[in-house]
């Protein structure tokens, strides 16, 4: 309790919030079906369009450059690059409003 | 042909960039579980693109008015009326 390493508590205006590193196997699950649902809903998109053989750029351009749920590694799914962190990846959680912002690719070799 | 997305605001906008938010406006989309309908084209394509993590979105034939919508929520009552036969 006393000494040099005691900890700190809240009483003492240390850390109270403890947030874990790892999202909870629920909380992986929820964050897959959102993925999948823009998914879904970039597919919708693209079958409506293709059906007046319309092309657009925002479809097109995600299309090509973003993996669907079933090609991202589980890397990619629930930690994101930081620079500042140790082995340059934190949790997805960290990222701000991150159920409701897509963040897929992160810096190739990270 | 002419199809139609029908797009219903899954997540509120709230707390996102004013963008997000302008282009929800702009949608129609005030409230959560609101649904517009708007035909297909590459305008509202581009729109749905910037709020896909808040929508869900469907291509239908024609759109539904306010009315059809709100039979479309309403439970089955779990009784009907019976008549009587003809005699």
């Amino acid at each position: 309790m006393f000494g040099a390493f005691k900890p700190t508590n809240s009483l003492g205006g240390g850390l109270l919030w403890k947030i874990p590193w790892r999202l909870s196997k629920f909380q992986k699950a929820r964050q897959r079906k959102r993925l999948r649902a823009v998914d879904t809903v970039v597919a919708t998109l693209d079958k409506a369009l293709a059906k007046k053989s319309i092309t657009t750029k925002a479809v097109e351009r995600w299309k090509e450059e973003m993996p669907v749920e079933q090609e991202m590694v589980p890397r990619d799914k629930y930690t994101i690059f930081d620079r500042k962190e140790k082995k340059y990846r934190k949790s997805i959680r960290k990222l701000p409003k991150w159920t409701r912002v897509s963040q897929r690719i992160n810096p190739p070799g990270y | 042909m002419s199809s139609y997305f029908r797009i219903t605001l899954q997540r509120s906008g709230i707390g996102l960039t004013k963008r997000t938010q302008g282009v929800l406006k702009a949608l129609g989309l005030r409230h959560r579980m609101a649904t517009v309908f708007y035909p297909v084209t590459p305008e509202v394509a581009g729109q749905i693109m910037k709020v896909k993590e808040l929508v869900s979105v469907q291509e239908v034939a024609k759109p539904l008015s306010k009315e059809e919508l709100k039979a479309e929520r309403r439970p089955d009552p779990g009784f009907y009326l019976e008549s009587a036969a003809r005699r």
